[in-house]
């Protein structure tokens, strides 16, 4: 009855109808007597077949018929040619049925059932199904059985194709047969059919297709549906690869156990390790899973016997992660060492689709150490990083130095054929992009302008590690600015893509970097060094990313940006010191990636909205809070309201915190800090005893 | 590939400029008519819906032979209705229909019908439900592959999945056994698109997305579909009608208001922290360490989720005994923005779904059915909470489009039922 006009009724209909309901219910009296005595006798059968008749949906009845008909194929005079007709009954009274209701669960599934006895001719099937899916071109129950009788004739996929092909020229807006046609490529390709070897082949046939529907009607959206599918196969490389590392390949790196010590290195690499150890970061362009001692490879002249413990970076506690990290401990003696790493060469590091890391690599650097016995309690005390304009100094890169990045080829790729394999991608973008400049230059559209600014982004970072340049990152900014103005309801997501390619942007080179690279300086902080600090304040971004090019950096200032989420920042690990400050971070949970950062010890939250609300609608994204344990530690009852805050901050060791300015920062809540954070020394700018 | 060239306007894109232009029509009359009349045409007519509810009870046309494998069903639309707008059926009316029902029961465990209807009507039906038969019925529908089947030897689908462990997970008797594998199962329907779709291959669809995201909530491995995605699928198929369609380029339809907006309200849940049950009370009552990694097991089973439903923040309640009073969870009434138009749902669900002789139907031009009754129903009722965390307080009245006394009963989102008819079944099955 579902989406079926009825019409209303006329009172001899409606007498008409009321002898049919008198009917039917003798027919089911009659009938349930038959079914509960296990009658199958040539008159009983007929009657059920009546009962369908009207009422398809009666399943019991579609089962009597099942137990009817093994019932005659084990007589023991049963020969071909009754199973034949026993069959064929079946089907007429299915398809009688589907008259009925095309939509009827019960039909459709006894029709397969028929079939897999395996005595029917499945050739007019093909027939049936033109027949009903012309009548319903998007009924479900006929496409899912369409895909079950190709499967079981052995039709080949490639028919198939040729169908769904059909389908669309007759309605484009057939997303049924679009998706269809998505479902029946993608087996192709992965079978490695003949002609469907490669996406290089197939997908600009693809493409050359969708513009035909798209430039025909630009309004109807299957066409646009489909496109992005596309666009989705062209840039996605199906295995899993490594794009950035800390220490990236090539790279010194020193270690020294004092902050006051690094004078005479580079600030870019020279890292703190009071806790005897520093961590490797691989960074993969997809998450992976299999990360582990036995994947990854790691050769130096300290740390011999100690086999190291790869953990996934993700919020959600899965064993998944894009990002993975150990902890190598620093060799013991002065003495310089190399250290290799190489990552893959055994086969267990796969996607969650099941795609393997198929392209080893080794980067290798060095390690210098410089240990300093320190006075712990003096430097900590005095430690206090004020995240004041003034105390920010433009950095002057000396001449030798360089940021850290790992360019995609500096990687060792040992199999060189990915560049080669990646050149039908970037000219497959290169021809959509010029053919939506031209729809654009016919009739303004958003989706159209959607689509550019998605296709030249997808080119700019394809041949980035080639060009080393983004190219059309300000057209796209442009793209973004406009659909902000043209279509203010989705204007939310037009801005985070904006922040995005902002970001993209400014972290694409080392010269671009280097110009927000400031040098920490305050009068007192003698103790901490003079780091450098990454200041990508006062951009109003909505959202970040690009966090592969920022693996170096240890001292970061977002604030005064309108972020309300953090995610990804867990995959900077040598984070030291981190500003939130003035965003629009509503929620404790909201900062959960932090949890996963063991060098952080300066955080300033303050003037965000945390308390404002007490759920947050912008962790969709995140992890469900139905997976945080808690551990038992919490006894004191007066925490158990502040849960959050415990969950939160219980791992951080901060030394310094700022929270002022959040709704949640009272008094209370931040004498409960104190208690959860024994090592904090100063809270809000005040020194704690 | 050959040049065929396409006809400029599709069967699609005509059907669907009809649809816009019947709904604008209503809309644009709503908008030139004085602010007492739009009033009057956003009430919801309850006495008539009632009334039209209750004759179904009573007796259907004669026109509905087609249903009439479905009768549990249409007991189900009709008194999950009638119980969204907090009415009562005549004591009779209701034995009559809840003996109907437990005659519907077969001696081998499983009910004639969707279990669906089960929840509803559960504080009632108590004596005549033989759990341990139910059980060994829903665990001979299970299929090596994950996924359920309707019936014996029937269809296996995302359906079959959610009503099995749906019904398992309201009488308490969901175990590892039954959880098993179910999950990926559904995971294998989650397509590219983002949403759910029936079966492998097959094509994401409103209501197996529901049914699928409900699954995965009840066992509790919600994490592992790709939600960005799913969110994404979803939020894109409300249309400029205000109404939700059940799948992409189709036609708007009423009945999507619960199975899509249901889907936000399951979202929703699955985010507030409130969900949190693991953390020890500290004060004897420690739930113990059991709940916060066991995945899918018996006992554990979403439960943080459903309980939270069910008990309305029982932790907090707690808190307070102590005399500690919450910051973060004080704010019970704060107002959240919901991910979907859900002004714009109501007026579509009101105005172009309302029949104003009583019933609610797909779409303007199509008839009333209980089936659309229900489901239009329920999505006003999800749509009426969904600035809401607690479903305990009442909603502002912004949130309510048309007069305050369009209010609805609130729903339990994951089987929908009237949250307290759920309740009451909980305390039954659960023994407390």
């Amino acid at each position: 009855m579902h989406g079926r006009p009825r019409k209303a009724s006329k009172p001899e209909d409606e007498a008409a109808s009321t002898t049919k309901a008198q009917k039917l219910r003798a027919l089911q009296t009659q009938f349930f007597s038959f079914h509960h005595s296990k009658i199958y006798t040539k008159e009983a059968v007929e009657l059920s077949a009546k009962l369908l008749e009207i009422n398809p949906e009666s399943y019991t009845a579609w089962n009597y018929r099942k137990l009817a008909v093994e019932h005659y194929l084990s007589q023991p005079d049963c020969n071909p040619e009754t199973v034949k007709s026993v069959l064929d009954d079946e089907l007429r009274v299915v398809e009688s049925a589907l008259r009925q209701n095309f939509k009827s669960y019960g039909a459709w599934h006894h029709r397969k059932w028929v079939l897999s006895k395996g005595h029917s001719s499945v050739d007019l099937e093909l027939r049936l199904l033109d027949k009903f899916q012309k009548a319903d071109s998007r009924n479900f129950h006929a496409w899912n059985y369409r895909r079950f009788v190709a499967e079981l004739m052995n039709r080949s996929e490639k028919d198939e194709l040729k169908y769904t092909e059909d389908m669309i020229y007759t309605n484009f807006s057939n997303y049924s047969a679009w998706h269809n046609r998505s479902v029946l490529l993608s087996s192709l390709l992965e079978k490695k059919a003949e002609g469907f070897l490669s996406k290089e082949n197939l997908l600009p046939e693809e493409y050359e297709f969708i513009h035909q529907a798209i430039f025909t009607d630009p309004d109807d959206q299957s066409g646009w549906f489909y496109h992005l599918w596309l666009l989705d196969q062209t840039v996605t490389t199906d295995h899993p690869l490594l794009v950035s590392t800390w220490p990236a390949h090539g790279s010194d790196v020193f270690l020294v156990g004092d902050r006051c010590q690094n004078g005479s290195f580079s600030p870019f690499t020279t890292v703190l390790s009071d806790s005897g150890s520093f961590p490797i970061v691989l960074y993969f362009n997809q998450p992976v899973k299999g990360v582990s001692s036995s994947t990854v490879i790691i050769e130096c002249g300290f740390n011999k016997n100690e086999e190291l413990l790869w953990e996934p970076l993700s919020v959600s506690n899965s064993q998944t992660a894009q990002v993975w990290v150990a902890h190598l401990k620093c060799p013991t003696s002065e003495l310089d060492s190399s250290v290799e790493i190489s990552v893959g060469y055994s086969k267990e590091i796969v996607s969650p689709r099941g795609s393997q890391y198929s392209h080893p690599s080794t980067f290798s650097f060095k390690v210098h150490v410089q240990p300093v016995e320190r006075d712990s309690s003096r430097v900590s005390v005095a430690e206090n990083i004020l995240w004041r304009e003034e105390n920010f100094k433009v950095y002057r890169a000396q001449s030798e130095e360089s940021i850290p990045i790992p360019s995609f080829d500096q990687l060792c790729i040992k199999n060189g054929h990915e560049s080669t394999a990646s050149n039908w991608r970037t000219e497959a973008l290169a021809k959509e992009v010029e053919c939506f400049r031209e729809l654009l230059s016919l009739m303004d559209c958003k989706i159209g302008k959607l689509t550019l600014a998605r296709l030249l982004m997808a080119y700019d970072v394809m041949s980035f590690p080639f060009a080393n340049k983004l190219v059309h990152s300000e057209e796209v900014l442009e793209l973004y600015n406009d659909l902000m103005k043209l279509d203010p309801t989705h204007h939310r997501y037009y801005k985070d893509e904006h922040s995005l390619v902002l970001l993209r942007k400014m972290t694409s080179s080392e010269e671009s970097l280097l110009q927000h690279c400031f040098q920490y300086k305050d009068s007192v902080s003698s103790a901490i060094g003079n780091p450098i600090c990454l200041r990508l304040n006062n951009l109003s971004l909505s959202r970040i990313r690009a966090f592969e090019r920022l693996l170096w950096v240890q001292m970061l200032d977002l604030s005064h940006n309108e972020l309300e989420s953090i995610e990804g920042l867990e995959a900077m690990q040598l984070l030291y010191g981190l500003s939130l400050g003035n965003n629009k971070l509503r929620s404790l949970t909201a900062l959960e990636p932090l949890r996963k950062l063991k060098s952080l010890r300066v955080l300033d939250i303050s003037y965000n909205r945390i308390g404002d609300h007490s759920i947050d609608t912008t962790r969709y994204l995140c992890s469900s809070p139905l997976s945080h344990s808690v551990g038992s530690e919490l006894n004191d009852v007066a925490l158990i309201n502040y849960w959050e805050a415990f969950y939160m901050f219980k791992d951080l060791n901060l030394n310094q915190l700022d929270i002022v300015g959040n709704t949640i920062a009272d008094e209370k809540f931040k004498s409960v800090l104190v208690k959860i954070m024994p090592l904090l020394k100063r809270l809000d700018g005040e020194l704690l005893d | 590939m050959e040049m065929e060239s396409f006809s400029s306007l599709t069967v699609t894109e005509r059907d669907q400029i009809l649809v816009e232009q019947q709904v604008f029509n209503i809309f644009k009359t709503f908008y030139n008519i004085p602010p007492s009349s739009q009033s009057f045409m956003l009430e919801l007519q309850r006495e008539n819906h009632v009334e039209y509810l209750t004759n179904g009870l009573k007796q259907l046309g004669p026109s509905f032979c087609v249903l009439d494998a479905n009768r549990p069903w249409i007991c189900y639309w009709i008194l999950h209705s009638i119980a969204l707008m907090d009415e009562f059926v005549d004591p009779e009316l209701e034995d009559n229909t809840i003996d109907f029902l437990s005659r519907c029961q077969d001696p081998n465990g499983g009910y004639g019908g969707g279990p669906g209807q089960m929840p509803h009507l559960a504080t009632t039906m108590l004596q005549s439900i033989h759990l341990e038969k139910l059980y060994s019925f829903i665990r001979q529908m299970k299929y090596a592959s994950g996924g359920f089947r309707m019936h014996d030897a029937g269809e296996i689908d995302v359906r079959a999945c959610y009503t099995a462990i749906s019904v398992a997970s309201l009488l308490n008797i969901l175990d590892d056994e039954l959880v098993q594998n179910v999950g990926n199962y559904i995971l294998s329907c989650q397509t590219y698109e983002g949403g759910i779709s029936g079966e492998p291959g097959s094509e994401a669809h409103g209501g197996y997305t529901f049914c699928g995201l409900a699954t995965m909530i009840l066992i509790n491995e919600v994490k592992r579909l790709d939600l960005s995605s799913l969110i994404d699928w979803v939020v894109f198929r409300q249309g400029v009608e205000g109404g939700f369609q059940g799948r992409t380029n189709k036609l708007v339809d009423g009945c999507y208001s619960f199975w899509q907006g249901g889907i936000f309200a399951l979202l929703k849940r699955l985010n507030s922290t409130r969900g949190e049950k693991s953390i020890p009370l500290g004060d004897g009552e420690d739930s113990g360490p059991d709940s916060s990694e066991t995945t899918a097991s018996s006992d554990a089973t979403g439960k943080g989720l459903i309980e939270d439903l069910s008990q309305g923040g029982s932790h907090i309640e707690k808190g307070d005994q102590h005399d500690t009073s919450s910051r973060v969870n004080s704010k019970r009434h704060a107002k959240v923005k919901p991910l979907f138009n859900s002004l714009a749902l109501q007026q579509y669900i009101l105005l172009c779904s309302q029949d104003l002789n009583g019933g609610l139907r797909d779409k303007p031009g199509k008839s009333r059915d209980h089936y659309h009754t229900c489901y239009c129903l329920s999505g006003l009722s999800v749509c009426q909470r969904s600035w809401l965390e607690d479903d305990d307080s009442p909603p502002l009245p912004c949130a309510v489009l048309g007069p305050y006394s369009n209010l609805l009963e609130p729903i339990h989102p994951l089987y929908n039922v009237v949250l307290d008819r759920y309740r009451e079944a909980h305390e039954f099955f659960t023994g407390s």
